[in-house]
């Protein structure tokens, strides 16, 4: 389908953009009956956050800006979402954080990351 | 993250104070966030900017922008500062080099498809720029003749966010100056309202003179019919035009109250007349947090007249004590104080009671006297106290039709002899800084000029009571007024006489006779 492929593609290059970033991935599209993190990662040392992403992609600008599409309501589902998946780990973590990261993918053109650090305040 | 100013004026009253309106960009996910005391309108810039950026296809960023507007405690209220956030987002977004907006105030409404629109105070805006020491004004190209008429700015007038774009980048666009107005309404009606139209009535011509002259308030008594609101509203003709000063003022209050000024400053005396249903904040200013002059400020240096003066409510006619006394009306809000001048001339006119006809000769009043005196007692004795002239005006006798045929003064003629009478007014008061013997105020009336001849004759009517301390002050300067219009040195014995008679309202028979 167009749309998963869409979304699948976004998440794909908002991994490679971490990673070429030094961060190390922790768990991609972790599920539990609340919803989905798209993206766990630790940013790189020294000072290693973990950090919660959420992706947002869109093939166009015609319904504004892909980062305009996470709401509050989003971010509140996020740091739910969050605090469960700490939870369940056996090691307390001690800083954590949310970030949002838009991911544009125009058609025939170069697609554009753009990555907002803590965005849970 | 990125960082730009641009500047606007915050309108406190007549008063304007200057806004640094702060963008930042970056920092969060992209919405717009408006810091610093907004008002609701003010709060509805995020969504006007963000649509009419985007309708100019200029893009808006897709960031966290926050917008302060500096300095925070002060309330600000209005749409006019859309321009300025516009230009600072835009600055900060680097569209161009901000260093243009260092000695430059923007002014202006959007509309969502990038429009600039007028907006209210745009001339005591500017006026507080220039005090501020800016030079340069981008107001609504609709307004650019408000706007040209303050002395000391560069002023662009931008009909849409282009040609703001394009006077910020340095290439400002032609400036197309508004249509003139359609030929001078406000001329062709003092000239259609002549004294001429008033069939006799001398002696109510004759205090509505002396008014004019002094700049005195005055209250007009009489049955239904004999002419009181044909009189007031002829008052206005017989007064001066008003000087460069007091033409600033007036204009400054008209652009706050919204009235446009294609015509150029205001140089003719305003005129007021609200309906006797009127509202105290309609009245005397008001609304919430941002208190609107009112029909008292915008009669300042001119005329209120109320008609029906009893008709109106209580709480209406008792607010206008202390700025009938103090020239202004400070309106006081939670977060702020508006000073508004209301400098204005009162004329009350009244029925002597509900059916019209109390003390007519001839005629037959149904009304019982309780109802008549209730009825006078609707206007206050503090109210009436601060009025000067007390005229009662009686019916016409059988000499109308003769008096009809015959024909009186015209506005022009009355105007001229009031002029002279200002002009020694001017003279002799000029060095203390008062116009009109109307604003002197008691106590110089009493050390700074001589006294009028044969004043026990106030000591007389303060003995029995018929007259108040602040009464003596208005009889002497009515006589004052009465000397000025005979062209005489100081008031004799003869002008005070008048004038005692005038302010306790008693029939003027004789005085009038002896001028004819």
């Amino acid at each position: 389908m167009e749309r998963t492929r869409v979304w699948q593609a976004g998440e794909l290059l908002a991994v490679q953009h971490l990673v070429k970033q030094g961060w190390t991935i922790v768990e991609r599209n972790w599920r539990c009956s609340l919803g989905e993190v798209d993206i766990i990662a630790h940013t790189p040392e020294p000072d290693s956050v973990l950090v919660f992403c959420e992706v947002k992609c869109r093939s166009g600008l015609g319904f504004g800006d892909p980062l305009e599409a996470i709401t509050w309501q989003k971010l509140r589902k996020l740091r739910q979402l969050a605090l469960t998946w700490l939870g369940e780990q056996p090691q307390w973590v001690p800083r954590y954080r949310l970030d949002a990261i838009g991911v544009l993918l125009p058609r025939g053109g170069r697609p554009q990351v753009s990555h907002v650090q803590g965005v849970g305040e | 993250m990125s960082t730009a100013r641009a500047y606007s004026v915050a309108l406190v009253g007549v008063e304007g104070a200057i806004v640094e309106v702060e963008a930042a960009i970056g920092g969060g996910l992209p919405r717009m966030v408006i810091v610093g005391l907004a008002d609701a309108a003010l709060g509805e810039a995020r969504e006007r900017c963000r649509a009419a950026v985007h309708s100019q296809g200029l893009g808006w960023p897709a960031q966290l922008v926050t917008v302060n507007l500096s300095p925070a405690t002060l309330p600000k209220a209005g749409s006019h500062f859309d321009l300025a956030i516009v230009t600072s987002v835009c600055a900060a977004a680097a569209r161009f080099d901000p260093a243009v907006l260092n000695d430059m105030v923007l002014l202006g409404e959007l509309g969502l498809d990038g429009r600039v629109r007028a907006v209210r105070g745009l001339l005591p805006a500017l006026l507080a720029a220039v005090t501020a020491g800016f030079r340069t004004a981008v107001v609504p190209a609709t307004q650019l003749r408000e706007a040209r008429l303050v002395e000391g700015l560069t002023v662009w007038g931008v009909g849409n966010l282009l040609d703001l774009v394009a006077v910020l980048t340095g290439v400002p666009p032609e400036q197309v100056m508004p249509p003139e107005p359609e030929a001078q309404a406000a001329a062709g009606e003092a000239t259609t309202k002549n004294l001429i139209d008033v069939v006799g009535q001398l002696e109510a011509k004759w205090a509505v003179e002396v008014a004019a002259a002094g700049r005195h308030h005055l209250f007009l008594h009489g049955p239904p019919g004999v002419g009181k609101t044909l009189l007031a509203e002829r008052l206005p003709g017989l007064l001066p035009d008003l000087d460069q000063s007091e033409s600033m003022e007036v204009s400054a209050i008209h652009s706050l109250a919204g009235l446009p000024l294609h015509g150029g400053l205001i140089v003719r005396p305003p005129y007021a007349d609200p309906h006797h249903s009127a509202s105290l904040a309609s009245v005397v200013g008001g609304g919430p947090r941002m208190a609107l002059p009112g029909s008292i400020s915008r009669a300042h240096r001119g005329v209120l007249f109320l008609d029906e003066a009893p008709e109106f409510p209580p709480r209406v006619l008792e607010a206008l004590r202390v700025p009938l006394e103090s020239g202004r009306v400070v309106l006081g809000r939670a977060m702020v104080h508006a000073v508004y001048p209301a400098s204005f001339q009162l004329v009350l006119a009244a029925n002597p009671c509900p059916c019209g006809n109390a003390g007519t000769r001839g005629a037959d009043c149904r009304c019982a006297p309780m109802a008549v005196r209730r009825y006078a007692e609707r206007i206050s004795g503090p109210i009436l106290d601060r009025v000067d002239i007390h005229h009662h005006l009686a019916p016409m006798s059988r000499t109308y039709l003769k008096a009809a045929q015959s024909s009186g003064e015209t506005t022009q003629a009355v105007a001229g002899r009031v002029a002279a009478a200002r002009a020694r007014q001017r003279h002799r008061l000029v060095e203390h800084g008062w116009r009109t013997n109307g604003e002197v105020p008691g106590p110089a009336l009493r050390r700074l000029l001589p006294l009028p001849q044969g004043v026990e004759l106030l000591d007389e009517a303060v003995s029995c009571g018929r007259l108040s301390a602040r009464g003596v002050d208005k009889v002497i300067r009515l006589s004052w007024t009465i000397a000025d219009l005979a062209g005489a040195e100081r008031p004799t014995r003869d002008h005070l006489h008048t004038a005692l008679a005038m302010r306790r309202g008693e029939q003027l028979g004789e005085v009038v006779r002896d001028r004819a």
